[in-house]
């Protein structure tokens, strides 16, 4: 039997994909030798929702026999990953993160986990989560039914969320890669923060047939690697039209970063009091490094401005009365009150009261916002900004209380383009590019709706002359 | 389209800025309380954003 060197934990999909076509190991090695770790490391960092292992070496057997007959079917064949809790997975356990959901089963499968494991994926474990995903809000990083996502950079630092354990695992090297979802930074902030590679799919893009609703107009699946080209690589697998997901765009994608647009045809907008002044001072040097690294690819580069717009209003509010909605049976029924996080027990109760005008009206200068984008993205093809402005707090910290006590900057710059971006429907990637304070600090790239092959291969060239993306955590 | 002033800019930027400098609630009434005046911030901030009457709710996103 041949035994699983150490670096296959942290390998690419394309370098796992060459090993297991060689044969230097099988598909049944690989999966027992990731499960091992998923069982033995998950629980130390609160990443493990639940095991699969033994579907997980049944579905590897399967592809045993696939590769020894060279039926090749994608270079996602045989790659052990995990998914987020929210996606159901038949006849077993979908928790939602939550504990009154904690018994739930489905008899039906996500269709993103049907579309990877057709293909050869093999699933070996669902990953922990905020319970409900955040719901409209919540304080502290221990809402979760498996408690707080404990970072594998420094386990006294939360791994962020609401895909916490995607996060950790993808850091850890428990998977090659994970399923994430977001709707307002829940793949952005974990990848940030866990020094990962995560891409938010324009809405509609992915299919959510299978995955928790939160909120219906924002809700998006998408990879969390530990590349650009990984996050190319699932994507191409996990988009495309589905009739059971009544937002689906009916749109697929290829990854093509080779063709997509020449580097020096694309124009990239920033704002320099983004990484000068708002970004935590400790972080400012790797930003403007980044920046640099941004320049050095031979884009096009000039400042930009995010429309003026109540972003953060807006959006509290549209999630706030869908998720009331969603989850008005949990809240008549007082099962609510089990949920870990009191913020969030208050939040969901309160969005019962928002009047439909009110809600109508966000989703009306939604609208707005929808079309400020477009004319903004008609001139530039690519935002730069922070993904998240500071390092993964202390699992301890308010999250709804500052970090620092910096006053804010007098300009906007491209601050909220997290809630933006989603408003807007927008893909994201966000990449890491540094450290500070000992924790790994990324930038993100928005672009127009089914824009991910630009933002791919802005990611990639940007990952060609960094290595940040290859760091590993202390295990 | 109104423009926004810095204020509300700023404002807007920090909407908790109001709640950061008071206590964390310690009990569920509290909590909830907390949660309502939340909301009532976020639809204030809303009426103060004009429309107009053309302006349909967002319902599908183009490429």
């Amino acid at each position: 039997m041949a035994s699983i060197p150490d670096d296959i934990f942290f390998a690419s999909i394309a370098e796992i994909n060459q090993k297991l076509k060689a044969k230097e190991f099988s598909v049944v090695e690989l999966t027992k030798a990731f499960c091992d770790r998923l069982e033995r490391l998950g629980p130390r960092y609160n990443a493990l929702a639940l095991s699969l292992r033994e579907p997980a070496l049944r579905a590897a057997k399967n592809v045993d026999g696939d590769i020894k007959r060279e039926r090749y079917r994608s270079p996602l064949q045989g790659i052990p990953f995990g998914a987020k809790d929210l996606l159901a997975y038949e006849k077993h356990p979908t928790t939602w993160g939550a504990r009154p959901y904690a018994g739930q089963v489905f008899d039906y499968n996500a269709t993103v986990l049907n579309k990877l494991t057709k293909i050869g994926g093999i699933l070996t474990g669902k990953l922990a989560m905020v319970e409900l995903a955040g719901g409209p809000s919540y304080r502290y990083a221990s809402a979760s039914l498996t408690g707080p996502g404990l970072n594998p950079w420094d386990r006294t630092r939360w791994s962020g969320g609401s895909s916490s354990g995607s996060g950790i695992a993808v850091a850890a090297g428990l998977v090659t890669f994970a399923l994430g979802s977001e709707t307002s930074g829940s793949i952005l902030t974990p990848s940030s923060f866990c020094g990962i590679t995560g891409l938010r799919p324009t809405y509609g893009l992915v299919s959510r047939y299978g995955a928790m609703a939160l909120s219906w107009t924002l809700d998006k699946i998408g990879p969390m690697c530990r590349s650009a080209e990984d996050c190319g690589l699932v994507l191409h697998e996990i988009a495309g039209s589905d009739a059971e997901d009544p937002a689906s765009a009916g749109k697929s994608f290829y990854f093509a970063p080779a063709f997509a647009r020449n580097l020096k045809d694309i124009k990239i907008g920033f704002a320099t009091v983004d990484f000068d002044e708002w970004a935590e001072p400790a972080a400012r040097p790797d930003f403007a490094k980044a920046l640099e690294t941004i320049r050095s690819l031979g884009v096009q580069v000039t400042e930009a401005k995010l429309p003026d717009y109540p972003y953060g209003p807006v959006i509290g509010t549209i999630i706030s009365a869908e998720a009331a909605a969603i989850f008005e049976p949990l809240i008549q029924s007082g099962r609510v009150n089990e949920l870990a996080d009191q913020k969030q027990i208050a939040g969901l109760k309160a969005g019962l009261e928002i009047p439909a005008k009110d809600y109508l009206k966000a989703m009306r200068i939604r609208s707005l916002i929808q079309k400020a984008f477009r004319d903004l993205l008609a001139d530039i093809d690519v935002l730069v900004a922070p993904s998240r402005l500071t390092p993964a707090p202390k699992i301890t910290q308010a999250l709804d209380r500052p970090a620092s006590d910096r006053p804010a900057p007098k300009e906007r710059g491209l601050t909220g383009l997290i809630p933006a971006g989603n408003l807007a429907g927008l893909p994201a990637l966000s990449l890491p590019c540094g450290f500070a304070d000992g924790m790994p600090m990324s930038i993100q790239l928005v672009g127009r709706p089914f824009s991910e092959n630009m933002l791919l291969s802005v990611g990639k060239a940007f990952q060609e002359r960094t290595e940040w993306h290859k760091r590993r955590p202390p295990i | 389209m109104k423009k926004l002033t810095r204020r509300e800019i700023a404002v807007s930027i920090s909407a908790s800025a109001v709640l950061l400098a008071q206590p964390l609630p310690t009990n569920p009434d509290e909590e909830l309380k907390a949660a309502k005046d939340l909301v009532q911030q976020n639809l204030q901030q809303l009426a103060k954003f004009p429309l107009p009457m053309s302006t349909e709710p967002a319902s599908h996103f183009k490429a």
